[in-house]
Order: C-alpha cells, then sequence, then structure tokens
C-alpha cells in the first residue's frame, strides 16, 4: 500500500515550501505534481521581493525555506526599494532568471531526504468521518496519507481571456484541474472567483534598447538569503524603463468593448489597485503616461516581461498598444497576454495552521486561499508543510503572531477576515512594522525554526553569529562615550553637521537621525550588512518599539486565552445577535482573534471573557 | 471623580507601576502613601500629590493597582490621566475594573452574571453616548479631522509602500503643514471644551396621541412650566413644542407634537402631522399620551414608544402599570415618577453618571493624545526623521480619534490609497 505521512499536491512556491518543510522536519513526503519539469516556475513576472513581500520571503528564509536561496542563485538585478527610508520599510526586489530559479529550486528539492516527487494529476480525495484518507490519481493509484496539503494555485476552474476568446486552463500550455475542482466544490466549503492578468511577452530582439532609460542594479548588492554567498550570484543584468503615452491610451480605448474585464464576460472580482493597463487608463484618465519596466526573464532567455501592461485586450489591440510605445515600435509579441479566471476557497474556512475547519487533515496554501504573489504563497507553504508535519506527528499547531512575522499578519488577515480581491502583502498591513523588519527576520524566527527540527546548520551558525555580535556591539554602544571636541566628534560634524556639546553615548549618538552607525568610532566586532541593519533600527525605534511592545503585551493575554473549539455562542450572556453570528462562523481560536473580527465589539470581547472564565471555574 | 476636594485615579495591570515610577518616580512600599509631585514627559509638574501601589494580588482588582490622588480638579486629572495613557494606559472600558477583579477571582462566582450585566448595559449606554448623541458640532469637527488625518496617512503611506509607483513625492512637503493645522484645530477643540462646549446631545423624546389627550399638559408636567398652550378644544398644538428637562443628570429634550386624528380638517393640521411623524422619527423614544376614559386608535408608526393613560383620576377603581403602560394623572401629578425612572431604563441611562461622565472623559483624552502623536510627527517631519516613524505617529492619532467616532482598518486604509492612487503592474 502506498502510504505517506503528507502529501502535497502542487509543484509552485506553495507546494514547493510545503514540501521541503515536511521532508526536513522529518516525515516521510509526496510531491505530486502535473510537470516535474515546471516545479518552481514563475508564472508571472521573474521577480521575487518588493515591499512587504520581500520580508515574507527573508521570514521564510529564516525558518529554513528554499525561496530566497533560489532567488540569490538566480538574482540577476538587485535592488533595495525605500533606500533612503529606514529599515523597517526598506525592501530588496530581485529580478530572476527564470530557468536558474526553477533549476535551483529542483535541485534543493532533489537532496531532500524524506521527499519523493510524483508526476500526476489527482483526481479525488477520499474523505471518510470528516476526515482525509487518500487521494486519487488519474491512472487510478490510491495513496494514501492523513495529512494532504493542496497548493493548486490558479488551477481550479481556472478560465483564461484574450480579447472575448476564453479557454480553458491555469497558466498558458497547463489543463486546469477540473475534476479536482468538481470534487472540492461539492465539499462543505466556500467557493469564490478572482482574476488576474499578466502582459505579453516581447521578444528581447525586436526592442530598439536605446530608446528606454536603464535601471541598473544597487552596488554593492545585497543578498536576499541569511545563508547565500555572494558568489552564488550569476552575472548581474540592467533592467530598462518606458513609458506609455497619450496614443496608447487611446488605442486601449479604441478596443475596451473587446476586454473582457470591461464587456462583463469576467465575473470575479479583481483587486483595487490597477491590475491591468485597461484598468490604469479607465481609473486614471487624469494621467496620460504610466511607466513599463522592461524586465528580462532570464540571462539566456530571448523573452521581456513588460512589467506594468498587463492585459487582455485581443492579440490585435495587443499589437497595436506594443507599436505605441517608445523602444516597442517593432516589438514582437511571442506570446499575447491575458487574464486569468479561478476559484479560490474562502480563507476564514481555515485555522490558523492553515487546516480546512470542515476536513481534517486537509490543508490549502497559496493562491487558493486567495492570494497573490510568490512570497504569499511560499509564506502559506512553508507554514502549511510544518502543521501537516506537527499534525501527523501528534503535535500542537505552529502558529506566528501578528507581532511576530508578516506571515502571521498575512495568515491572521486571511483566516479571520477572508479577502474580497487577490491578497498581497503591503508593510501598511503590520500593526507592528517597526519590529517586523527585513534585517531581524532570522532574529524572530530563527530560534522557532529550530526547535522545530527545519533549520539547517549552517542557518543556525549564522543567527548564532549575528546574535552574539550583535549584543556585544549594543553594550559597546552603551558604554563607549563620545567627547567633545574629540577627533571622533570632530568627524561625526564634519559628516554629519550634528554638534556634541557634553559626553554623549554612541547609543545616544546613534538615536539623532543623521547619524549612521558607520559614522561612530568602530568597535573591533566586524559586523554583516544586516546587524548593522539590525543595531540602526533598534537604536533609532527604540522609544516607538518601547510602545509598540506595551501594545503587545496587552493583547498577550487575549493571544494566549484559548476559545474552545465548540463553545456554544448562544450561551454567553449578553452577546448581540451580530456578534453571536460573526462569532459562530469564524469560530475564533483565541479571544485576541475574535477582538479582531469586525462587529465584535469589546464589549462582546468582555461577555466572552467572563464565560469563559466562568466555564473555567465550575470545571475546575 | 468630580469636582471633590480630591480626585483619586485608579490604574491597573501589569504596567501601572512602571508607569506611575515614570510620573511619581520610586513608589514606597506596597499600599503606603508616597508624597510626590507628579510630572509629564517634559519634566514639569502636573500636581503634587500622593500615589499608593497596590502589589498583586492583594488589590481591588487582583492585578498590580496604583492610586493617584491629586487636586481634584478636572484640568489636573485629565493631565494625569492623558500622561498615563501617553506611557501606555487605556482609558477603563465600562466595567472593566470590576470584570478583571472576576476574571482574577476577586469575586465568587455568583457575581459574575451581575457584571456580565453590568458591562452590557453600561456598554450599551456608552456606545449610545459615543455615537448617536455627539453633539453634531463636536461630532463635525471629529469627523473632519479623521478625514485630514486619513488624507495625510494616504500620502504617506503611498509612499511607503509604493515607491516604485510614481507618487506624487511633493504631496509629502504639504503634509507638515496640513497636520500643523489640525493639531491647532484639536487644540482649539480641547479649549472649547474647558468652556463647556457640548460634546454630546442629550436624548429627544417625542409627546404623541390622538387630539385633547392631555399631551401638552404632559409636557408641562415634565417642564413644570407652561410652554405649550393647553385648552379643550382638540388640535390646539399646531407646532412642535420643545423642552428639554435634566432627569437624573441626563438631558432629555421633550416634543409636544400635534394630535393625530383620523380624518385632518384642514391643510394646517395636516402640516402638523407631518412634522409629528418628522418628530417621531428624530426621537429615541415617544410617549403615546391617551386619554384613560376615551382611548382612541392611533395609526402613525411609532418605533419604540411607552403609552401613557392620562387622566387615570377620572377612572374608577384602582389600576396597576404594566410593562409598557402607565397611567398618569396630569392634573393631579400622580404616576409621573413612575413613567419618568421607565424613561431612564428604556432610555438606558441608567449607567448613570459614571458612564456618561467616563465616556465625555474618553472623548477628551482621545482627543488630547490624538493631539499628542501628531505633535510627535510634526517633530518627526521637521527633524527628517525616517518616513516609517511619521507613519508610526499618524498610524497612533488617527486610531485615538477614530475611537471616538469610526475606527479604521488597514484595509480600508489601503482602500484609499487605491482610489487616490494608480497602483499595480
Amino acid at each position: 500500500m502506498d502510504k505517506y505521512d503528507v502529501i502535497v499536491i502542487g509543484g509552485g512556491h506553495a507546494g514547493v515550501e510545503a514540501a521541503e518543510a515536511c521532508s526536513r522536519f522529518g516525515v516521510k513526503t509526496l510531491l505530486i505534481t502535473h510537470d516535474k519539469s515546471k516545479i518552481g516556475e514563475m508564472s508571472c513576472n521573474p521577480a521575487i521581493g518588493g515591499i512587504g513581500k520581500s520580508h515574507l520571503a527573508k521570514e521564510v528564509d529564516a525558518l529554513g525555506g528554499l525561496m530566497a536561496k533560489a532567488t540569490d542563485k538566480a538574482g540577476i538585478h538587485y535592488r533595495v526599494l525605500n533606500s533612503a527610508k529606514g529599515q523597517a520599510v526598506r525592501a530588496t526586489r530581485v529580478q530572476t532568471d527564470r530557468e536558474l530559479y526553477k533549476t535551483a529550486i529542483q535541485k534543493f528539492l532533489s537532496s531532500s531526504p524524506n521527499l519523493k516527487i510524483k508526476e500526476g494529476s489527482v483526481v479525488d480525495l477520499d474523505i471518510k468521518n470528516s476526515a482525509i484518507q487518500s487521494v486519487l490519481t488519474e491512472r487510478g493509484e490510491k495513496i494514501f496519507s492523513n495529512s494532504v496539503i493542496l497548493t493548486t494555485g490558479t488551477f481550479l476552474g481556472g478560465v483564461m481571456h484574450t480579447g472575448l476568446e476564453q479557454s480553458s486552463g491555469g497558466r498558458t500550455g497547463d489543463p486546469s484541474s477540473d475534476k479536482l475542482a468538481q470534487k472540492l466544490r461539492g465539499l462543505n466549503l466556500k467557493v469564490g472567483r478572482l482574476k488576474t492578468g499578466t502582459p505579453p511577452r516581447l521578444d528581447k530582439h525586436s526592442i530598439d534598447w536605446s530608446l528606454l532609460s536603464p535601471q541598473p542594479g544597487d552596488t554593492p548588492t545585497p543578498l536576499l538569503s541569511y545563508t547565500s554567498q555572494a558568489s552564488e550570484r550569476p552575472a548581474q543584468l540592467n533592467c530598462y524603463m518606458t513609458r506609455t503615452n497619450p496614443k496608447t491610451h487611446q488605442v486601449i480605448l479604441n478596443h475596451l468593448d473587446k476586454s473582457p474585464m470591461y464587456s462583463g464576460v469576467i465575473e470575479g472580482v479583481g483587486p483595487r489597485y490597477c491590475p491591468s493597463i485597461e484598468d490604469k487608463v479607465m481609473r486614471f484618465a487624469e494621467r496620460d503616461s504610466h511607466q513599463i519596466f522592461a524586465e528580462p526573464e532570464g540571462l539566456n532567455s530571448d523573452l521581456i516581461y513588460p512589467n506594468g501592461i498587463s492585459t487582455s485586450l485581443p492579440l490585435k489591440a495587443q499589437k497595436e498598444l506594443i507599436k505605441s510605445i517608445r523602444g516597442f515600435e517593432n516589438a514582437k509579441i511571442v506570446r499575447p497576454g491575458y487574464a486569468i479566471e479561478y476559484d479560490f476557497f474562502d480563507p476564514t474556512g481555515l485555522k490558523h495552521s492553515l487546516e480546512t475547519k470542515a476536513i481534517s487533515g486537509l490543508f490549502f496554501a497559496g493562491q487558493i486561499n486567495g492570494t497573490t504573489g510568490y512570497e504569499e504563497a511560499a509564506a502559506q507553504g512553508i507554514m502549511a508543510g510544518i502543521n501537516a508535519s506537527l499534525l501527523v506527528t501528534n503535535q500542537e499547531a505552529f502558529e506566528l503572531q501578528r507581532d511576530e512575522a508578516y506571515i502571521g499578519v498575512l495568515i491572521d488577515d486571511l483566516v479571520s477576515l477572508g479577502t474580497k480581491e487577490p491578497y498581497r502583502m503591503f508593510t501598511s498591513r503590520a500593526e507592528y512594522r517597526l519590529i517586523l523588519r527585513e534585517d531581524n527576520a532570522d532574529m524572530r524566527l530563527t530560534e522557532k525554526g529550530r526547535k522545530l527540527g527545519i533549520v539547517s546548520d549552517l542557518l543556525w551558525q549564522k543567527y548564532q553569529d549575528k546574535k552574539n555580535a550583535t549584543t556585544k556591539e549594543m553594550l559597546r554602544l552603551k558604554k563607549d562615550k563620545l567627547k567633545p571636541n574629540s577627533p571622533a566628534a570632530k568627524k561625526i560634524k564634519k559628516q554629519t553637521g550634528e554638534d556634541i556639546s557634553k559626553n554623549i553615548s554612541l547609543f545616544e549618538m546613534l538615536k539623532r537621525p543623521k547619524v549612521l552607525h558607520s559614522h561612530l568610532p568602530q568597535g573591533e566586532i566586524i559586523l554583516a550588512p544586516n546587524a548593522v541593519d539590525e543595531i540602526e533600527a533598534s537604536v533609532k525605534y527604540e522609544g516607538y518599539i518601547k510602545r509598540q511592545k506595551i501594545d503587545i503585551e496587552r493583547l498577550q493575554k487575549n493571544e494566549n486565552t484559548p476559545i474552545p473549539e465548540h463553545i456554544d455562542y448562544e450561551k454567553v450572556v449578553g452577546l448581540s445577535n451580530e456578534a453571536k453570528q460573526k462569532l459562530s462562523e469564524a469560530r475564533p481560536g483565541s479571544l485576541a482573534r475574535a477582538s479582531r473580527l469586525p462587529g465584535v465589539t469589546p464589549a462582546a470581547i468582555s461577555l466572552l471573557m467572563i464565560y469563559l472564565k466562568k466555564e473555567r471555574r465550575a470545571v475546575g | 471623580m468630580g469636582r471633590g476636594g480630591i480626585s483619586i485615579i485608579r490604574m491597573s495591570g501589569k504596567l501601572s507601576k512602571n508607569i506611575a515610577e515614570t510620573m511619581c518616580g520610586e513608589l514606597a512600599e506596597a499600599r503606603s502613601f508616597k508624597r510626590c509631585s507628579i510630572k509629564s514627559r517634559s519634566g514639569s509638574k502636573i500636581d503634587d500629590g500622593m500615589v499608593v501601589f497596590f502589589n498583586s494580588p492583594n488589590s481591588y482588582t487582583g492585578d498590580d493597582v496604583v492610586e493617584f490622588h491629586c487636586h481634584g480638579n478636572p484640568t489636573i486629572v485629565n493631565l494625569v490621566i492623558e500622561e498615563a495613557v501617553y506611557l501606555g494606559a487605556v482609558v477603563a472600558e465600562p466595567g472593566e475594573f470590576t470584570k478583571t477583579a472576576f476574571l482574577n477571582e476577586k469575586i465568587d462566582l455568583v457575581q459574575a452574571e451581575s457584571v456580565a450585566d453590568l458591562i452590557n448595559a453600561q456598554s450599551e449606554t456608552a456606545v449610545v453616548a459615543a455615537n448617536s448623541s455627539l453633539s453634531g458640532e463636536f461630532s463635525k469637527q471629529i469627523n473632519l479631522l479623521l478625514d485630514g488625518i486619513l488624507k495625510a496617512r494616504v500620502v504617506v503611506e503611498a509612499n511607503i509602500d509604493f515607491p516604485e509607483e510614481e507618487i506624487d513625492v511633493s504631496a509629502l512637503e504639504s503634509i507638515k503643514e496640513m497636520l500643523q493645522g489640525f493639531h491647532a484645530e484639536i487644540s482649539e477643540l480641547l479649549s472649547r471644551i474647558k468652556e463647556g462646549i457640548k460634546l454630546r446631545d442629550g436624548y429627544s423624546v417625542a409627546i404623541v396621541g390622538p387630539p385633547n389627550a392631555g399631551k401638552s399638559s404632559l409636557l408641562n408636567l415634565l417642564a413644570r412650566e407652561d410652554l405649550a398652550i393647553t385648552s379643550e378644544v382638540p388640535g390646539t398644538t399646531r407646532d412642535l413644542v420643545k423642552t428639554s428637562v435634566n432627569i437624573g443628570g441626563t438631558l432629555i429634550e421633550f416634543v409636544d407634537t400635534a394630535g393625530v386624528r383620523h380624518d385632518p380638517e384642514g391643510p394646517i393640521e395636516e402640516e402638523g402631522i407631518q412634522r409629528s411623524k418628522e418628530a417621531i422619527k428624530k426621537s429615541n423614544l415617544s410617549l403615546l399620551v391617551q386619554d384613560a376614559t376615551a382611548i382612541q386608535r392611533f395609526d402613525v408608526g411609532l418605533g419604540a414608544f411607552l403609552t401613557v393613560l392620562n387622566k387615570s383620576d377620572l377612572l374608577e377603581g384602582e389600576f396597576s402599570n404594566e410593562e409598557n403602560t402607565f397611567y398618569l394623572s396630569c392634573s393631579t401629578g400622580k404616576g409621573v415618577e413612575e413613567l419618568l425612572k421607565a424613561l431612564i431604563t428604556r432610555l438606558e441611562i441608567d449607567g448613570g453618571e459614571e458612564t456618561v461622565f467616563l465616556s465625555r472623559q474618553r472623548h477628551e483624552i482621545s482627543l488630547r493624545s490624538g493631539g499628542l502623536f501628531l505633535e510627535e510627527a510634526i517633530i518627526s517631519l521637521g527633524e527628517g526623521q525616517a518616513l516609517e516613524l511619521v507613519a508610526e505617529s499618524l498610524r497612533s492619532a488617527h486610531s485615538a480619534l477614530g475611537d471616538i467616532l469610526r475606527p479604521m482598518s488597514a484595509d480600508d486604509l489601503l482602500g484609499e490609497i487605491f482610489s487616490e492612487f494608480c497602483i499595480g503592474k
């Protein structure tokens, strides 16, 4: 009998992290995918990171995940966004070589100790007593497991639109998983529909590059992973920019009746941010130009991804549109852009562990939960993998709080509030933004990952070295003083214009906005760049972080007060009907989570607290 | 609290000792008073007073508790609370101290239900106080401030989250000036509160019924002065007559209306009836007044109402009130006390003065801390601090003011950003 501890269905970014996390955890894992060669495929633009997203990628990395490591093996253009702002909102964005990325991921998986990869298509799930038993492939094989992670992305009921033409499928050239979709629709899960889109891909050689403005990457070139070496990075390329113009916009307006989004053919809900150039032109009519980043798909690829003109207009219109753009006058469309509509499962049907509430042992991760983006998918993947492993080894679920990680924000938002548009991470979603930074994802998460057994010795060692170094350095900064008129003070005055009128500790000096760590007299310890960032952030944000910590502490008690799964809200004295209904539907796992539900007032939380206490006292 | 000689401000929770020591210096041993100067974060003295610490679990709530004893001047009390709030305290929700005491097993199980009731009753009142009855002017100002701060946040957050999206950076330059304007408005609002501008409106009760049932007499009885014209001719009251009566510390506005007959006899009456309907719509509760000796049909939609059977002195025998029906005589005044009691219960203002005082207090504190956070943002902008710190102060300011009127979620904010700027690839 074919039996695994965990089966992961889907080889996208969620599936990859899920399967690898299970394997690192030490449970026998099977990854089932349509096509082995497409594991780790970047189906949209070939870039990882960006504001909020790099934070997620680094968190996955700090838990031992693959995304950042693979990115560094494939990164051909690195930039730190918001570099003029503070650490909390700085974000690394990496343009990658699609092939190299995929190769790196596949290589990691092939050397993964407890992981088997199988090509196939899952057509049915066997569920008994609301618990998953086995999966059935199209060849009739029955594979048993009590823990199954579904990461099927946009493949469920996917319909692609190019102009008014439609075809079914999840990604160009791949079949959509209709049979599985039908099966899932029959389960007790709420289904919604979303849409997203991609731009046409252009032939590199048909673009007049001299008319585009080059966008070099940053030097020194950063790395995304805590463990990567600079030597792992491939050669670096420039990106290029051009813009749409009034002529482009006229083309779009002329063909709008053939856009499925505007002719009413697409029923799925798109995001409030502009997903397509049609949206941009319609919603912001006063702008006569929008930027386009011409992103290389890889070092040896002939494809260019014109980021910024995602469209579902008919091919003829796309051709006209492209021709109207400076530098693209003679550009050839290799593959037209398209919009895709797909099913997602209302994530409020999930526990925070990403296990479905309805079917025990069945986990969902990635786009299937209504998110968009590789990083969002990877973050859910690793968490689903960890939790599926914990489930089969009879251990308690692993959850991250909103003040611990963007992963915590992501999952809590999804599970508590659901989503009406493809959910994408932004830093403004995090109330503890100053604490959740790129530079300290390892400080926040690596110990937890190590305890779970999914952090490598290399990452663990790097983490400890950094921790020791920053602790020592902080002590030095507090101890060492700057004297007025000392050479060091004069140097600082010259570099920053800051006066030193009396003895002041390096720590206090660093608090001043213009002073950087590099301006201060250096100690003996050699610090990695992200250790310097961590020190600067914790000094400069000190007062604010203190305030946020008070906030967190206040909520902590509620975070730590569980609500029993089968509580009868009708019995809670005094609850309003609205609160009863919201709570019964969402069935939050803790008081804090209950308090974040819309329609649940502080008074309702108080009443709930009293009820829970009473119940406990009655039992005790 | 109040205007007594000494005010006691009680603070409960793990952080209270820490906060108190920041304000008053090191505390004396538990349960011993210490004379101290209560200081603000700038080091200036707020008041000379006493502070006493009760360590967990030997306190009323079972958590660490600190009491500040200061002069009974509302301004001083506010400053002390404001400082504690700045340092991380929050103004207690209705019944929160009792609730904490229960959770910490300082109160027994039997009392649990009553705590729940208390919270429920008080929070309902607080909600009423916090929303529907905020005075039009006050809530209009707060709304304007919230809109303004939201605009500033949209610009700041868009600059943080979308650096690649051609957000107009020049908008950032005008932010400081904008914030200074809001800060000035808050100061202005606070000083007007001190001068006694109404934070909240009272309640409105419509007096309705068929003609000549004694509606105007009831109003006169309630107001104890002759405001409405009363006469034996049915349908005398054509205009709405309003009078405000202070009942148990809460201002209730009674609106006397024209009697509604089934077949109005002229255009004037028609008009009066329309106005009655309006008055009913605007009121929190209606009193349907009937002549106990001649009850008539009354078909106007009423919403929440109590029935008053007037002229009960003319009835033979004794009748006792039912849940929503009250026997009363406007000529003898008998029954009016019971009616008033019922009114207070129905309007849910029996949480009493504490609730009213606390909700007023909370509004003022929220406004103050909103002002402080704005000030912090302005200073950060002036010092050239990183934008995310400005954003943090603005988020705090927004949430402080949002507590008064309408809280805003991160997702709402994103919605505003997306409608303002063209974002996305």
